[in-house]
Parts: C-alpha cells; sequence; structure tokens
C-alpha cells in the first residue's frame, strides 16, 4: 500500500485543491508534497538496500538478491493480462525519492512567481508527480506506458500557461516530440507483449508483466527482429526525453519559457524519466540489441557530451546556457549505460540522481535572479557579488557542483563514468574526459561574467529592487546542497542502494561483452558535429552574430509568429 | 410469429416511440418538456428492451441467435450491443440539442423525431440479414440525417451542406445498391448467409470467379466508403459538418458513421466474408489515405467545428486499421473496432456538446477564436473540451487511449502474423495520432493560454445539457480507466460474427 500511496498521495491533494478556495491552494500543495516526500522516506527507511533477499537477509556472493520489493499487484485488465502492479529496487527508490524533493521543493519555490491561476497550477504540479512516481515504480509495461503519459499533459499545461514569451511554441514543440516517440514505444510495447504471448500458447498472463518479460528475455529471448524493432523505438522515446543529440531541439526552448518550477522538475526529473527507461526496459528486455545499438549511442553520447558544451558555451541566456550544460551532462548518463560495464552504469545513475540535485538548484537560482531582474541576458549581469554576496556564494557552489569539483556530487558520476568507459572504450573516454575542461570553461565563464567583476550599470540601475536572497529561497536551496555535499563525500550509500539493480540489469546483458567502439565512428562522429555546428554557422550568420546558437531566441521567435 | 415480434421489439419500440413524440407536439406545440419527457423515457424503455431480447437470445458466449421474418433480421450479440451504441447517441444529442436549438428558434420536437427515425433505420442495420433488408436500413438511416443537416434552413451554410450531403449521399446509395445487384446476380441469393456460402464455393475453387462479382465487390465498396467518409470519398462531410446545426454534426459525425460501420460488419465480414483477403488491401490502402489526409487537412483549420470534421474522417482511418488486422485473421481486430466505436461515438459527441454549448447564443461561429480564454470565462466547459480532446488525441488513462491501444495490438498481432502490410498501419497509426495532437491542443492553447478578444459573460448552459456532459465526461475515463467490464460485452458481441 506504501507504494500506491506515494504514488497517488498527490492526486487526492489535487482533488482536495480543487474543491477548495484558491487562497489555499499554496498551502495545502505544499502539504500534500511534504506529505508525499515523508511517505517517500518511510519507504527508503523500510527498504533493505544491497544483494539482499526481499526480507533484508543478506544473500551470498555472487547472488543478484531478491529484485523488487514492496510489490503489489491487482489484475486491472485480465483479459490482456494487464495487472496495476508496482514494486520498488534502489534504482526506483532513489529516483522516486529524487522526484518527492524536487517537488516540494519547486512548490515552495513557485510560491512568489506564480500569481495567476494558482489553483490550476498546483493542481498541475501534483498530477505531475503522480506521472513522475508512476514511471518509476511501474512494473506492468501498460502501466508504465500510462503514467508515461500523464506525464505530459500537466508540463504541457505548465509551461503553456505560466511560462515566458514563447511559451505556446515551447510548449507544442515539447508535447509533439514527446508524443512521437512515446507513441511509437507503445506499438512496442504491444508486439512485445504479443509476442510474449504467442510464445505461451497465447495466453496474455504476464505480456504486460515487468518481471515476467524480463525472465523471458533472460532465456529464451525475443527474436532478433522484434529486439531490434523494439529496441529502436523504446530508444526514440528515451532519447528524446534524455534527451539525446539529435533529438535534444525542444529542451532549450522549452526550459527558457517554462516557469522556474517547470525547469527543476522537466531537469531534475523528465530528463531521467529517459535514462531509467534505458536501464530498466531497453537493457533488460533487448539484450542483444542492447549491443547491436551501443556503438551508434555512444557516439551520439559522444556528441552531446561535446555539442552541449560547446553551444552552451555561446548561449546569452542564463537558463538556456543551464539548458544546453543538460543536454551535455545527460550525455554521461547514455554513456554510462551502454558501455556495459559496472562503474559505468554505476556512474550513470549517480550522474542522474546529481544532475536532477545541481541542474535543479541552478534554475532555482536563475529564476531567483530573473525574479528580480525580468532578465536572463548574461551580459547585462556582473558584479553580482559585491551586490548579492550570499546569492554569489551559493550560485557559485552549485556551479562548481556542476562543473565537477571533486568533493561534491557532480564529480563522482562523471569519474565513475569515465572509469567505466576508459576500461572497455579508452578512446571514447579519453575524448570525454576532455570535455570536462569544456564544461568548466562555459560555467566559470558565465560565473564570472555574472558574479565577478564590477556592478553592471543594468543591475546598479535596479537599485533596491535587486536584495539578496531571502529566508524561502534559501531554504528551498538548502537541501539541494547538502544533498549535493553528502553524496559527494559519501557516494557509497546511493552506491549501496543501487548495487542489486545496476548488477542484475548487467546480468541481463552480459552474455555478450562490450563491443569496443572503433575510433573510425568517433571520427565520424566527430564529422557529423563538425558539419552541425558548420552548418548552423552558415545558416546564422546573415541574421547576426555568427556565434552558434546565440541567434536561436530570435530564430525561434520568428518560428512562432 | 411471437418469435418475430419478439426479435423487432425493440425496434418496433423506437418506431412507436418517434410516433409518439410526434403525437406529444400535436397535442401540446411547441412545449419543450414533454417532448424531452416522451423521447428520453422512451429511449429508456427501448434500451431495456434491447437488453431483455438480447440476453434471451445471447447465451453464455453470445454466438445464439434469433431469425426473424424468414431469416430477414437476426438478433445475435452484435445486433444488442450496436443497438445500444445508436440509442446512447440519439440520446445524447437529444440532451445536448434544445440549448442550442432555442437559441436559433429552432423546434425541438422535429428534431427528436427525426432522429429517432434514423436510429430505428441503424437499428435496422446492425440486425439486418438480407442484403435488401440492409439496403432500406441504410435508406432509413440516412434520409433523415439529410433532413438534419438542413435542419436550420434560414442559415445559407446549412442549406448548402445539407444539398451537397444529399446528392453525394444519394449517388453513394445508387452506387451501393447498383454493387448490391451484381452480388445477388454472382450468388443468386439477397440472404446474407447465401452469399457467405456461395462466395464460399468461389473461393474454393468450384465455381469460377466472374467478372460481375469484382465489379461489385468495387461499387460496394465505393459506397460505403462513401458512408463512412473514407479518403478519397470524404469531400461531402466537411461543408455538411460546418453547415449543419452543431448538436446534428456531433449526430452526423458519430451515428451515420457507426451505423455504416455496422453495415461493414453485416455485409463485408458476414456475407462477403469468404473474401476477406481480397478486401482486405482495399482496406489497408483506404485506412492509411484516410488517417494521414484527415489529419493533414484537420492541421490547417482554423473552425473548430471543421477541424472535428476532418479529424473525424481520421478517427475512420483508425476504426478502418481494426477492420484490416481483423480481416486478416485477427479476432481483436474486430473487438477493438467495436469498442473504439463506442469510445469515439462518447468523446466526439461530448465535444460537440461543448462547441454547441459555446455557441449557446445565436450568431457565435465555432472559429477558435470563440475558443479564445474560455479557461477562464466557463473552467467547467474548458476542462471537459480538453477531456475530450486529450481522448481523442489518445492520451491515458481516456477511452480514446485504450480504442487506440486495442486497435494498435491487433494491427501488430496482424503484423507478426505474417500481414506486413497491416502491420505498418500500426506504425502510420501511431505517428497519425502524434500529428493530431497538435491541432487538438491548438484549441486547448486558445482555451488556456490566449487572452479573449472581448470581454464575455458566462452562459447560462441548461442542467440537461450539464448531464449530459457528466454522462459523457464519465464515460470516457470510466471506459479508459476501467475498460474490464465492458470489454467483456465487446467480446461478446464480436463473437456473434466470428471476432
Amino acid at each position: 500500500m506504501l507504494l500506491t500511496a506515494v504514488v497517488f498521495l498527490p492526486l487526492v491533494g489535487a482533488v482536495i485543491i480543487g474543491f477548495s478556495p484558491a487562497r489555499w491552494a499554496r498551502i495545502l500543495a505544499l502539504a500534500t508534497a511534504l506529505a508525499t516526500w515523508a511517505i517517500s522516506l518511510w519507504i527508503a527507511a523500510n527498504f533493505h538496500a544491497g544483494i539482499v533477499d526481499t526480507t533484508g537477509k543478506p544473500l551470498l556472493p555472487g547472488s543478484l538478491g531478491g529484485g523488487f520489493q514492496m510489490v503489489e499487484a491487482i489484475n486491472w485488465i485480465p483479459i490482456f493480462g494487464i495487472q496495476y502492479k508496482l514494486g520498488i529496487d534502489g534504482l526506483s527508490l532513489a529516483l522516486v525519492v529524487l522526484t518527492t524533493t524536487l517537488s516540494w521543493i519547486s512548490i515552495l519555490a513557485s510560491f512568489a512567481p506564480i500569481q495567476t491561476r494558482i489553483k490550476e497550477y498546483m493542481i498541475s504540479f501534483l498530477i505531475l508527480e503522480v506521472g513522475m512516481t508512476g514511471v518509476f515504480l511501474s512494473l506492468d509495461t501498460f502501466l508504465f506506458y500510462i503514467f508515461w503519459e500523464v506525464v505530459l499533459v500537466p508540463m504541457y499545461l505548465i509551461i503553456g500557461i505560466w511560462g515566458g514569451q514563447n511559451r505556446i511554441y515551447a510548449t507544442i514543440k515539447f508535447v509533439l516530440y514527446t508524443l512521437v516517440g512515446s507513441l511509437l514505444m507503445l506499438v512496442a510495447i504491444l508486439a512485445t507483449a504479443f509476442a510474449y504471448q504467442g510464445a505461451h500458447g497465447g495466453v496474455w498472463a504476464g505480456a504486460f508483466d515487468f518481471e515476467a518479460l524480463r525472465a523471458y528475455a533472460g532465456t529464451t529471448g525475443f527474436s532478433d527482429g522484434l529486439q531490434l524493432l523494439a529496441f529502436a523505438a523504446f530508444f526514440l522515446a528515451f532519447a528524446i526525453k534524455v534527451p539525446m543529440f539529435p533529438f535534444h531541439t525542444w529542451l532549450p526552448d522549452a526550459h527558457t519559457e517554462a516557469p522556474t518550477a517547470g525547469s527543476v522538475i522537466l531537469a531534475g526529473v523528465l530528463l531521467k524519466l529517459g535514462g531509467y527507461g534505458f536501464i530498466r526496459f531497453s537493457l533488460s528486455l533487448y539484450p542483444e540489441a542492447s549491443h547491436t545499438y551501443a556503438p551508434l549511442i555512444i557516439v551520439l553520447s559522444l556528441i552531446a557530451i561535446i555539442y552541449g558544451a560547446i553551444v552552451a558555451m555561446v548561449q546569452p541566456d542564463l537558463k538556456r546556457l543551464v539548458a544546453y550544460s543538460s543536454v551535455s551532462h545527460m550525455g554521461f548518463v547514455t554513456l554510462g549505460v551502454f558501455v556495459f560495464q559496472e562503474q559505468g552504469l554505476d556512474g550513470a545513475v549517480l550522474q542522474m540522481i546529481n544532475h536532477g540535485l545541481i541542474t535543479g538548484a541552478l534554475f532555482l537560482l536563475v529564476g531567483v535572479i530573473y525574479e528580480r531582474t525580468h532578465d536572463r541576458t548574461i551580459s547585462k549581469m556582473g558584479g553580482l557579488a559585491a551586490l548579492t554576496p550570499v546569492y554569489a556564494a551559493v550560485f557559485g557552489f552549485f556551479v562548481f557542483a556542476s562543473a565537477g569539483l571533486p568533493g561534491l556530487s557532480g564529480f563522482v558520476g562523471e569519474f565513475l563514468t569515465l572509469l567505466g568507459s576508459f576500461t572497455t572504450n579508452p578512446w571514447v573516454a579519453a575524448v570525454a574526459t576532455f570535455v570536462m575542461i569544456l564544461a568548466a570553461a562555459y560555467l566559470l565563464w558565465m560565473f564570472q561574467r555574472v558574479v565577478l567583476g564590477e556592478p553592471s550599470a543594468f543591475l546598479l540601475g535596479l537599485k533596491h529592487h535587486l536584495s539578496d536572497m531571502n529566508a524561502t529561497e534559501i531554504f528551498t536551496l538548502a537541501p539541494l546542497g547538502a544533498l549535493v555535499v553528502v553524496f559527494g563525500l559519501f557516494p557509497g550509500i546511493l552506491l549501496n542502494l543501487i548495487r542489486q539493480p545496476v548488477q542484475s540489469t548487467l546480468a541481463a546483458v552480459s552474455n555478450a561483452t562490450a563491443i569496443p567502439v572503433d575510433p573510425l565512428f568517433v571520427s565520424i562522429g566527430l564529422g557529423v558535429v563538425a558539419a552541425v555546428i558548420a552548418a548552423r554557422l552558415l545558416a546564422l550568420r546573415p541574421r547576426g552574430p555568427a556565434s552558434g546558437d546565440s541567434t536561436a531566441v530570435t530564430t525561434v521567435e520568428g518560428a512562432a509568429s | 410469429m411471437s418469435n418475430d415480434i419478439l426479435a423487432l421489439g425493440p425496434f418496433i419500440a423506437g418506431v412507436l416511440v418517434a410516433i409518439g413524440v410526434l403525437l406529444v407536439d400535436v397535442v401540446a406545440p411547441g412545449k419543450r418538456a414533454p417532448v424531452l419527457v416522451v423521447a428520453l423515457g422512451g429511449l429508456a424503455i427501448v434500451a431495456a428492451l434491447t437488453i431483455t431480447t438480447g440476453s434471451a437470445v445471447a447465451g453464455g458466449n453470445g454466438t445464439a441467435q434469433i431469425h426473424a421474418f424468414g431469416g430477414a433480421y437476426v438478433v445475435d450479440g452484435l445486433t444488442t450491443f450496436l443497438d445500444l451504441i445508436f440509442i446512447g447517441i440519439v440520446a445524447l444529442t437529444i440532451v445536448f440539442g434544445p440549448d442550442y436549438l432555442d437559441a436559433r428558434g429552432l423546434p425541438l420536437a422535429e428534431f427528436s423525431i427525426v432522429l429517432l427515425f434514423a436510429m430505428t433505420g441503424a437499428m435496422l442495420i446492425a440486425g439486418s440479414a438480407d442484403l435488401l433488408v440492409l439496403f432500406i436500413a441504410l435508406e432509413l438511416m440516412v434520409l433523415p440525417g439529410y433532413m438534419l443537416a438542413g435542419y436550420h434552413k434560414s442559415d445559407g451554410y446549412s442549406t448548402e451542406g445539407a444539398i451537397k450531403y444529399f446528392l453525394l449521399g444519394s449517388f453513394s446509395s445508387a452506387i451501393f445498391l447498383f454493387g448490391l445487384a451484381f452480388v445477388w446476380g454472382t450468388t443468386g441469393t439477397t440472404n446474407i448467409d447465401g452469399v457467405s456460402t456461395a462466395l464460399q464455393a468461389i473461393v474454393a475453387g468450384t465455381k469460377a470467379v466472374s467478372p460481375a462479382l469484382i465489379l461489385g465487390l468495387g461499387f460496394l465498396t465505393t459506397g460505403v466508403a462513401f458512408k463512412i467518409a473514407a479518403v478519397p470519398f470524404h469531400y461531402w462531410t466537411p461543408d455538411a459538418y460546418q453547415g449543419s446545426p452543431t448538436p446534428v454534426t456531433g449526430y452526423l459525425s458519430v451515428g451515420p458513421k457507426i451505423g455504416a460501420f455496422a453495415l461493414i460488419l453485416r455485409l463485408f465480414v458476414d456475407a462477403l466474408g469468404p473474401l476477406r483477403l481480397d478486401w482486405l488491401q482495399v482496406v489497408v490502402v483506404l485506412a492509411i489515405l484516410t488517417m494521414t489526409l484527415g489529419n493533414l487537412v484537420a492541421l490547417t483549420q482554423n473552425n473548430v467545428k471543421r477541424m472535428l470534421a476532418y479529424s473525424s474522417i481520421a478517427h475512420t482511418g483508425y476504426m478502418l486499421v481494426g477492420l484490416a488486422a481483423f480481416a486478416a485473421g485477427i479476432p481483436l481486430g474486430l473487438q477493438g473496432l467495436l469498442y473504439y466505436g463506442a469510445a469515439y461515438s462518447v468523446m466526439n459527441l461530448g465535444a460537440f456538446a461543448v462547441v454547441a454549448a459555446i455557441q449557446r447564443r445565436a450568431g457565435v461561429t465555432s472559429g477558435l477564436d470563440t475558443f479564445a480564454g474560455l479557461g477562464r470565462r466557463e473552467p467547467w466547459l474548458a476542462i471537459l473540451m480538453t477531456l475530450f480532446l486529450l481522448s481523442l488525441t489518445g492520451i491515458p488513462p481516456t477511452t480514446g487511449f485504450f480504442g487506440k491501444a486495442m486497435v494498435i495490438l491487433a494491427a501488430v498481432q496482424a503484423g507478426q502474423a505474417g500481414y506486413t502490410a497491416v502491420g505498418i498501419l500500426a506504425v502510420v497509426a501511431v505517428i497519425n495520432a502524434a500529428a493530431a495532437a497538435f491541432y487538438y491542443l491548438r484549441v486547448v492553447v486558445y482555451m488556456f493560454m490566449r487572452d479573449p478578444r472581448s470581454e464575455e459573460v458566462p452562459l447560462a448552459h441548461g442542467r440537461l445539457l450539464w448531464g449530459g456532459l457528466a454522462v459523457a465526461s464519465v464515460l470516457t475515463v470510466v471506459l479508459g480507466l476501467v475498460p474490464g467490464p465492458f470489454l467483456t460485452i465487446v467480446n461478446q458481441a464480436a463473437h456473434a460474427i466470428g471476432g
């Protein structure tokens, strides 16, 4: 019942808000989110981490543990063997707690910025939370798909109603991109279910049950043709969500236009749905196809890492810069997953959690400055250290965390991913490591332009409107900061939690060893990056300064009008 | 004889209700309440009769049948299921009508009477076991449709739409009848089972395939494609739909369409069943064209009614996917088609009801601008409209999603069973569904994300309308969330003709 409670409590809260006066909406939403958070922590307290059986008894080395805990299953649509089945393992637990934490923080952070249609906003946000936790906890592929789509609608409304200037263009783009991917995934889910049903004498029972499907994939295995097609469909859905190059173009627009809290959830949780999907479904259900596609995905990850960093460097807008840095950071996740190696996968999961914490915090911080200046243009900023010292310090902390400073959590994920890639694909690791310098460059350069130096005329002109962070803002960032330090110093907490899911996932794909990536692919990938960037530069030159995506804002406006 | 009356009971009751409304209007002309009481109360009785007749027939698995009138009429699980859908469609249309009609000075009584007669026609299709009965039933269903389309006779668009609908509709009926003649000529019988048996002999190779049969099949397909508005036989729909009074449009987009699908089930699946693999290819092509073109054109519409008209063409395409899968030997295809038909009726009627409610005041157009700021002006209407549009898009957990999932599952199954073309249909269908999201969500954008051009006061809506919307929205959610019990009913209906 605990898992059902954590998924559907926000829905209960949303219904209550719907029938309450609008002035209670904020406090009710926060109370609901905090209660949900408390339940998720209670689940964490009752969860048996490590290689244990479902009662928490440690198992012998070499055993993989009991898998999912607290499983709840009810027959939902018996004709097709579709179940309402929830269960949790270390991977989903980490992501669920991340979701519930970021949810209450986002709701609290929305108190000041959101002044119109508060009731609808809070209801959308709570329904969003239902979808997100549901995705992480579903053990039935059909149920998983439903929660996956449930996420879409509230986010569409959040960007479209409470977003910035070009919100409608951005939100439609977001929905269409996501929907194309997810609908093809639906076909893949149905095809997989039918293949399972066909192999079991036409009996539907288990055809949508993740555990049954995984067991089947681990023994008989799905046919090659189905694997290749289904993997491709799942890949498209997850790659768009992550987002991987070249499916990332919805992300900067969505981030730029979304309200602060929307960006926090988008970066903090929604992008993780893709990473989670890869680890949970793609690898376990289609292990052979995973190996076939791995080189392609590794190259795309590398491109994302490099491209995201380069494009982030030239962004004139703070939010767009953080958005592109997400593309780069999430590239490490897909890279870590598809090297099929324990450190790599560990690193990928850690990177997902840490990116959620750090980028979430960065978006909150951009929101703080935007609340005061109503501007996010980097060139107009400067000298915040003198004007708002607390803000500057907190901002600096998270910028360094994002750049991967050892001792803070951002470092651990990237380091483990690189370590994992190095043992199997040294070339890839070498290129990716080089990019960490780029990451430091764009983040520190941005930090220098915004925070250091003489206060800019624009900021001085704001006078007393430019106050330092208030108590609420510090309160929303404090837990994120604390977790960044804790996970930076003691990554073992998370590693112990995810050991069982990581090892059992690897066991599913380790029948064939990871295929090393040919340097040829790397050079082709680099060639593609060069071509794409060159094409963009050429295409943009007549309209403005030839600097990568810097004129993208005007392009978007042109397209929207 | 008593058996015959029993079988035809619901149909006779339907006719009696229509006559009853006619008499009520004579006794108390222009009064709204008595008409509604007699019409809706009568429909409740018809529904109850349908269920009793149906359950008297359908034993354990729904394959039992009553044949009446010398084998010209049949009651089986499918008849009962389709009858109930038609009754529901007409009841909802009558509920959604009064507000809109009052504002334009159009009488409610005639509206209800014509609808009720159309319903009896559709019910007769569902129970036809003879080609001639089938044709008469079809005409009985579509003739009231022409009258309804031109119901707002002082409105130029309404008249124009009605004339187009009438001309093309009669033309297609003639083509259809021509096709029936060829089938009769080849097989020597008008009885559906007889036709099926005769065709089996031809397929088995004991008799030669005559060119006349191929010609007949072509004519029949053309005629039916007109009726369900499949591309490229869809040209009448946008004008007829946009011109008609909005509640009528709602009815036209579901009633005659589901009726025509009932015809397909009786004619193509039942009678022409042996030729399944021949018409399968035609259905695949029609489905691809219908989905894709319907969606592409809907993308460019600025009028919500016209947009819904084109989108209804696209939905025809999704239902054809189910039919194609069934033709490829997948029983799930038929179940998906029936489920989708019911789901589509509910959500599409709901969407049109909201459009009608917004046009409560005479002269309000159904352009997108009318919807600007609706979320602020009339939040409940906007929320319900959003629900129906999400369901039409196919977002879970609505009934529209589950319907799409079933049809697609059937198509995927057919694809894996060796019918690659049908498998490809599944992919075409989902890409279309994604494209459709754009124009459905554009209405949501206008309702919630655009400010109205001028400040308009919220309109008062009758309790009847709210009641109807409540039923439609609850069904939209419940059929999607807990489809189990309904699926059992659908399966029984499908069993009746081998699904």
